[in-house]
């Protein structure tokens, strides 16, 4: 089948996006509801990640990266086969996809798409806070903001107090000395000092005798599901996985960039596994600076490209679909006839699940949070509202 | 007025006499730049860039076409290439030879002005410029301007190889240039790239502050479209940075009101522009200020910092004694936070920990090995504390603010290395009278000081406790 954007609009499972109306947000203050933001720096290939069925452009100019025994998810996309748990969660309407997305941003840097996929402007390095940082400020989340790195990403700036976890390989002080600084600090008026001591001493507290924790993004998954299945647990958490710019042997199952979504895949599992029922007042994103080429280069891999595809999970998704305006994949159909065209501004996704989680209205967020740049409310679309 | 020993350099190690006038004390140590402390090898920026240009050549042009179907393969390959070129070896070798400044040379206060202007015009994380040249222009463009005026340090830091690579300019082509027709008629679009552009205005010279609009920042990327390396078909992007007649964009640029003709030129008539419009100092003086003395300079603090400034049209020894000068005056009122670098340092200075790696150790390293764990140790430690002077994340370096360095890992962090720097030190400095008289000599409230590390028994404790007391962590 040759797919292409008008046989998208005579229907399938595929949702379009039509220009519709802002729905008011509700606001539902019973529960706690979490939103965690999976990076995925390097650029991730949307095409390798969810590809298209039945493409023979698709198929043409990637001959020899084309996965074998694909997930089948409806009758015009599929999902990398290691995607396991991802498909678990999809299968029970717990996973989504929206597709043919991204920032707006088209430039192929990845220091300066980086940069703008974590503050959401349009100049690299012009904005000192991330679109993150700034939802939660509007939110009054100071203090729920976790992030599983040791810098604290630029995605959480903009509002004071964050918290961290990347364990350090070392055995902390004991609990005594720690809480006596604490103590110190307070007495001194250094009052920032003496907020963090306490997170630290409570975490020496909990932690069995100083055996260090892994660092790896499975682990660090379960640790921050636990935290965010408690009611005074944090609210926000960030992830970071590495690896996407897979410029040479990117493969097709095994390959490089399929390492990658592997990792990605055991985050998902991971926070499942942590947050138990809880799952179902999350929603988790993944956040990425552009996506790849269609064509592959002559290392079999593929260079920067501008679409790619969001993945998202938890129970505050409506269902499980893929979203998308798909605009085809024809050369004339490209974005300057070699990329995924993006067809919806991933900041729409963004600002919506901010919307949803945080209980603000979508048009405040817009205002406040992304200038008043023209997106769309998908709130009613994606999510529980 | 003891925590100016630690405002401006690193407090005073056990072998420093405590200074009869601890301002000329500093002031002394900005009028010259005097030879390296480190004593091992130390490579010039060129020969490191030719091992990057081996690297990215190697990778690029052999590695992924040979193992385009052998993932596993290519991972092996590219990591034998990576040391044989070195990459994890050399900006190890650059932080031994940028701590030794701190810990062991006679010119401390030089070195923490140098971590300034180093993180000034900083080069964030980008391709692999930290493995391989970072540290060198540091020490051949930073360091070495020092003694001059602020314009030759913008001078050259703007056309340096790993600042024009690190900002894009190599893509900077004038939209009417030579390369742009050409480009033109086989098909391919080139244009202008603002990067370095703004950065120069914004971030190096006169700020947003001086208000320059975005059409200032497209002519100044005129201005500087044909700056770029000399390419070739082996060292790639790694050829020396030189004018490109072909790439610049023809015509007059008009910059902040003032008229600048096309050509090699104009690119330095500009920068003496931007250097001596009043914005600039006022910045820099911002700056300097807001790294020393607290993170909300005043306008008091900076104007003698000025004045120095105009009067020496900005030679940089006056420029820095004014700012010592300052942190002089204030330093009985303001405490300012310690970044995780400088924290490092303060604490391996006053309390005599084996921080650097022996220049024999280093200089056993031979090419095509992996460096050895103590070799690595620099480079593992400053990642771990979550500073990294050669990985700041963008291009304006690591923050001098506070609140971005408030969180509780990064103080975790300080806890677990305190403790860790006190094993590395010499059993004769583990002793009470040693932490005494460090105390004495370090801090106004000593025996306050003395009285809280005490409430610990052990004396690693209160090694711990001490530099991470608000005393250390603000000086």
């Amino acid at each position: 089948m040759k797919i292409s954007r008008r046989n998208f609009l005579k229907g399938s499972a595929t949702t379009l996006f039509l220009a519709g109306f802002n729905f008011p947000v509700l606001a539902n203050t019973t529960k706690k509801k979490n939103l965690v933001i999976i990076m995925l720096r390097g650029g991730m290939d949307g095409l390798c990640a969810v590809p298209i069925i039945g493409d023979k452009n698709f198929e043409k100019r990637r001959k020899d990266l084309i996965l074998d025994e694909t997930i089948k998810l409806n009758s015009d996309f599929a999902l990398h086969p290691k995607l396991k748990n991802f498909y678990n969660l999809w299968q029970n309407n717990l996973g989504a996809i929206v597709h043919a997305t991204n920032i707006p941003y088209t430039k192929r840097s990845h220091f300066d798409g980086q940069n703008l996929m974590e503050t959401g402007g349009h100049i690299p390095y012009a904005i000192k806070t991330g679109w993150l940082g700034r939802g939660m400020k509007l939110g009054e989340l100071k203090g729920d903001g976790l992030a599983l790195s040791l810098p604290m990403p630029l995605l959480l700036r903009g509002i004071p107090s964050n918290d961290n976890f990347y364990p350090s390989k070392k055995r902390l002080p004991r609990t005594e000395l720690l809480k006596l600084l604490k103590s110190i600090y307070a007495e001194k008026s250094e009052h920032d000092l003496a907020n963090m001591m306490e997170i630290i001493a409570n975490r020496s507290m909990m932690s069995s005798g100083g055996t260090s924790m892994s660092r790896k993004n499975s682990s660090l998954a379960l640790k921050a599901g636990l935290e965010l299945k408690k009611i005074n647990g944090p609210r926000v958490a960030v992830f970071e996985v590495d690896g996407f710019d897979t410029h040479a042997a990117q493969g097709g199952v095994n390959g490089s960039h399929s390492d990658s979504l592997i990792e990605m895949d055991s985050i998902f599992k991971s926070l499942e596994k942590g947050l138990g029922n809880e799952i179902e007042n999350t929603l988790v994103l993944t956040l990425t600076e552009f996506g790849r080429t269609i064509e592959q280069n002559g290392g079999r891999g593929t260079e920067h490209g501008y679409g790619s595809a969001i993945f998202m999970a938890g129970g505050l998704l409506k269902k499980s679909q893929v979203y998308t305006d798909w605009p085809g994949l024809r050369k004339k159909e490209l974005f300057e006839g070699r990329d995924l065209n993006s067809t919806i501004d991933a900041r729409s996704v963004y600002a919506s699940a901010m919307s949803t989680v945080f209980d603000i209205d979508f048009n405040r967020i817009q205002k406040e949070v992304f200038w008043g740049d023209k997106l769309q409310n998908l709130s009613e679309k994606l999510f529980k509202v | 007025m003891k925590n100016f020993y630690r405002k401006v350099a690193f407090g005073l190690g056990p072998k420093d006499k405590v200074p009869s006038d601890p301002l000329e004390w500093a002031t002394s140590q900005l009028n010259e730049i005097p030879e390296f402390s480190w004593k091992g090898k130390i490579l010039p920026e060129k020969e490191l860039r030719n091992y990057y240009r081996d690297y990215v050549y190697g990778d690029r042009k052999v590695l992924r076409k040979k193992f385009k179907n052998d993932k596993d393969g290519y991972k092996r390959e590219k990591n034998k290439l990576r040391h044989v070129t070195g990459q994890k070896f050399w900006w190890n070798l650059e932080l031994c030879i940028r701590h030794s400044e701190a810990l062991k040379s006679e010119t401390p206060v030089l070195a923490k002005l140098w971590y300034f202007w180093g993180n000034h015009f900083a080069i964030s994380e980008k391709d692999f410029l930290a493995q391989y040249t970072t540290g060198a222009y540091q020490r051949e463009v930073i360091r070495a301007n020092m003694n001059q005026t602020f314009e030759k340090m913008v001078q050259e830091a703007t056309v340096a190889w790993t600042m024009i690579h690190h900002l894009d300019n190599n893509d900077n082509v004038g939209p009417k240039s030579q390369e742009a027709q050409w480009a033109k008629e086989k098909g391919r679009k080139v244009g202008v790239n603002e990067n370095h552009a703004r950065e120069l205005l914004e971030l190096h010279t006169v700020s947003p502050d001086c208000g320059y609009t975005q059409e200032d920042v497209i002519q100044m990327a005129y201005v500087m479209s044909g700056w770029r390396p000399n390419w070739g078909k082996k060292r790639l992007e790694t050829g020396d940075v030189h004018f490109n007649g072909e790439y610049h964009q023809p015509g007059t640029k008009r910059i902040l009101g003032k008229k600048y003709k096309s050509g090699r030129k104009s690119l330095s008539a500009v920068i003496t522009d931007l250097v001596n419009h009043p914005s600039c100092r006022e910045f820099i003086a911002m700056k300097l200020c807001r790294y020393f003395i607290t993170d909300n300079p005043t306008k008091e603090m900076m104007e003698p910092i000025i004045k120095a400034w105009e009067k020496s049209d900005g030679f940089l020894p006056d420029v820095h004694k004014a700012a010592v000068e300052v942190a002089f005056n204030y330093s009985e009122k303001y405490n300012k936070f310690q970044n995780p670098e400088n924290w490092l340092l303060i604490m391996s200075k006053m309390s005599d920990v084996e921080l650097i790696p022996t220049p024999k150790l280093m200089d056993l390293y031979t090419l095509g090995l992996k460096p050895t764990h103590e070799q690595r140790s620099l480079e593992y430690l400053l990642r771990e504390l979550g500073h990294h002077p050669y990985l700041a994340k963008q291009p304006n370096g690591w923050s001098d603010v506070s609140d971005d360095w408030m969180s509780p890992e990064l103080l975790i962090r300080r806890l677990v290395y305190a403790k860790e720097a006190y094993y590395k030190k010499n059993r004769k400095s583990q002793t009470n009278e040693f932490y005494e008289e460090m105390v004495e000599k370090n801090y106004d409230n000593p025996n306050e000081i003395l009285k809280t590390i005490n409430q610990q028994g052990d004396l690693s404790n209160r090694h711990v406790m001490l530099f991470n007391l608000p005393e250390t962590l603000k000086s």
